[in-house]
This record gives structure tokens, C-alpha cells and sequence, in this order.
């Protein structure tokens, strides 16, 4: 039996990139320091605010929760969550409920918002359309933008200061490496702890960006947390290929993940001056912020034959 | 004793697995035979969550429960 570096227990995990072995009960203290020194160390959070977390029901959102609340607690925010359903057959609808029990059970507003109810059609449908009219495009990315897009009017309409993600330090890792692939200075420029930019966005923030997955998932697992643990049918392409090579490559050298990400941290402050300043606009058609005449969101919807049915997303049904 | 005899099960599907191992064989070894990255599971070796470098032991229950959900 391998024992823990530091209380001598039987050992859970072997952090090794730093080279010491931890318990059970060290290794959550461990996330949850983790967790309060992020938020210190980038001044995500300030005392009374009203904070949003979205939460998918997965290991990663339902441990940010469940780490909020006792932030919370004690520095007097007031906490609401906000699940969104694409509409994935025999994914989401499963998660949704994790998400669900695991709010009433910490005593938390939760508001569901469906893509169905807000675009007249479900992920599913939307990716049948796409494949239907050849558009190339995968339904991570119809995912992902609607997704963003309606996580932050939710926030803004709940009139949140913030908007909690849970991503962890290998999503934050997979994002700025896809983001070198692609050359996407754009994007990449956008990522960190806090992303804060102007009128009509409420400011996301990160405050598991320096955890690794596999301690995130411990952490929920450890402490007998219900967590939705099954993979999205939609997952593939670039995103698993990268994902799987900073596995490889942080089995065989632990630490990468944790360089790149200092690497890219270091580099961020120059990108700002080759990312160009864009002028911030309402879309014609649904009014929510964007760079462009009509929002991402809303160009999709129109190659896909769609349009948006509501504008408004909370309603007293969401709750 | 040459060898040990474990099983192996993955968490979500029904069927386990028995595998022969050397006598020190670690659950890192069974990992590799397996072809998991380590990064992207989590191992239970009778019922607790244990480190990967861990000897196995003949008759011990392995559950492989994957924790890569999303990318």
C-alpha cells in the first residue's frame, strides 16, 4: 500500500507533476485550496456578488457547484444555476437530472434553457438538418456558440455579475492548443481566468482552469458526489485528436499541460496587440452583443433554415 | 506463486474480464496491457480508489471507470 506524502494514508492519487502522492482527504483539501486561491489570485469574485455557474450535470460543472456554495457561503454571494439542453438523445436528458438533484439538494435556484423552446429545434434535429444540406459543419460547433450565446443572456437576464464555467486546466489546455492549430489569435486572445469583455456580456469566469481533469473527477468522486459521467455521442474530430495527444504527451512528461498553459499565460499580454480592437453591435435579429450585422448564433440558425422563436429565455417555467 | 489472476471491469458495461499477470505486476502495468492512458481513468481496486503504481494481488477486482466525457 502506497501512503500519502503528507498525513500517511493510504494514497488515492499520484500527483506526478509535483511528485507527491495524496489521500483521499488531502487531495480534496487540496482542489478546494486550489479552488479559493484562483479566485483570489485573479479577483474572479468579490463579496456579495450574484454569481451564475452553469451546469451541465457532468463531474466537472457539478463539482464547481458544489465548491461555490461554501465560497459563497462565506463571502456572501448569492448563487443561481443555469443548465442548458441542446436537445442530445440519451445524453443530456440524463445529465439534466444530475444536474436538477444536485441543485435542490444544495438549496439552489436552477433554470433550464432548451434549444428547443429558444430555436424551435434540438441538437439532434440541427445536426440531421446540417448533414441534410451539406454544410461541413460538425454539431459541436452549432453547439458551442448557441450554447456560449444563450449561457450569457441567461446570466444577464438573472442579473448575475458573473458567470461561472467549469472548465478545468485540460479544456483551458485543448482550447489554446486548437487555437494555435487553427491560428486563431481571436480566440485565443479571449481565453484565461476571466474573460470580461463589454456591454451585454456578463464576465465568465474559470476558477477550476488550473485543475487538472482527472483531480476534478477524483474530487467529485472522492467526496460521493452525483455526478452525469457519460460521454456526448457528438464527440470527435480535431478536439478528441488534441485531447488525446496532451494525454499522451502528460503521461509520458507530466507537467506539459500545466507548462503550456504558464507558456500561454505569459504570452497572452502581447496578443492583444496583434488582435485588432472590433466594435461591439446588436444583431438584427435577435439583439444580443456581436461584431458582426447578425450574431454567430443566428447565422447558423439561418443556414440551417431555422430562426430564433423567443427572445427572452428565463420565464417563471424555467425554474 | 508465478502468477495472479484478476478481473477487470470497465464501469458502465456488464461483462468483466479475468487477466493473468506476473507476480509484481502494478495496476499501471494492467493499464498498459489494457491500453488505457492513465490520465483519462480512474481505478478502483476492490472497491477503493487507488494509485496506479500499487502491486495487484490475486483475486483483486479492478473497475476502470472513465472520467474523459466531453472534447
Amino acid at each position: 500500500m502506497l501512503k500519502c506524502t503528507f498525513c500517511g494514508r493510504r494514497a488515492a492519487y499520484n500527483r506526478r507533476y509535483a511528485g507527491v502522492l495524496l489521500c483521499d482527504r488531502c487531495l480534496i483539501k487540496s482542489v478546494e485550496k486550489r479552488f479559493r486561491r484562483a479566485i483570489a489570485e485573479h479577483k474572479l469574485l468579490l463579496p456579495g456578488e450574484r454569481v451564475a455557474v452553469a451546469v451541465s450535470g457532468g463531474k466537472d460543472s457539478v463539482a464547481a457547484m458544489h465548491l461555490l456554495v461554501e465560497y459563497c457561503r462565506l463571502k456572501n454571494c448569492e448563487l443561481v444555476t443555469i443548465t442548458i439542453d441542446e436537445g442530445i438523445k440519451g445524453y443530456r436528458d440524463q445529465s439534466i437530472g444530475v444536474a436538477r438533484d444536485n441543485a435542490k439538494s444544495l438549496g439552489i435556484e436552477h433554470f433550464v434553457v432548451s434549444f428547443k423552446r429558444i430555436f424551435g429545434a434540438t441538437l439532434d434535429q440541427m445536426a440531421r438538418r446540417a448533414r441534410a444540406r451539406k454544410t461541413e459543419l460538425n454539431p459541436c460547433t452549432y453547439c458551442g456558440v448557441m450554447r456560449r450565446s444563450l449561457l450569457n443572456q441567461a446570466a444577464r437576464e438573472l442579473e448575475a455579475d458573473k458567470l461561472v464555467t467549469a472548465h478545468n486546466l485540460d479544456d483551458e489546455v485543448q482550447a489554446i492548443m486548437l487555437n494555435y492549430v487553427r491560428a486563431d489569435f481571436s480566440r485565443l486572445h479571449r481565453l484565461g481566468p476571466a474573460y470580461s469583455p463589454r456591454e451585454g456580456f456578463v464576465p465568465r469566469i474559470k476558477p477550476l482552469r488550473e485543475i487538472p481533469e482527472k483531480e476534478v473527477a477524483l474530487y467529485a468522486l472522492l467526496r460521493g458526489l452525483e455526478v452525469h459521467l457519460a460521454v456526448c455521442p457528438y464527440v470527435g474530430g480535431i478536439h478528441t485528436e488534441i485531447r488525446d495527444f496532451l494525454n499522451l504527451l502528460e503521461a509520458n512528461h507530466p507537467n506539459s499541460k500545466f507548462m503550456i498553459l504558464r507558456m500561454f499565460d505569459r504570452l497572452k499580454p502581447q496578443l492583444a496587440r496583434i488582435v485588432p480592437e472590433f466594435e461591439m453591435r446588436r444583431c438584427k435579429s435577435c439583439g444580443e452583443p456581436t461584431s458582426a450585422i447578425i450574431c454567430k448564433s443566428c447565422e447558423l440558425l439561418k443556414g440551417l433554415g431555422l430562426r430564433r422563436l423567443r427572445k427572452t429565455l428565463i420565464s417563471p417555467k424555467s425554474s | 506463486m508465478t502468477h495472479i489472476k484478476v478481473t477487470v471491469k470497465h464501469v458502465g458495461k456488464k461483462h468483466k474480464r479475468e487477466f493473468r499477470l506476473g507476480p509484481h505486476a502494478t495496476i499501471a502495468d494492467l493499464l498498459k496491457e489494457l491500453g488505457h492512458n492513465r490520465e483519462t481513468i480512474v481505478v478502483r481496486r476492490n472497491g477503493k480508489i487507488v494509485v496506479e503504481e500499487e502491486c495487484l494481488a490475486d483475486g483483486d477486482l479492478i473497475e476502470i471507470l472513465p472520467i474523459v466525457t466531453g472534447g
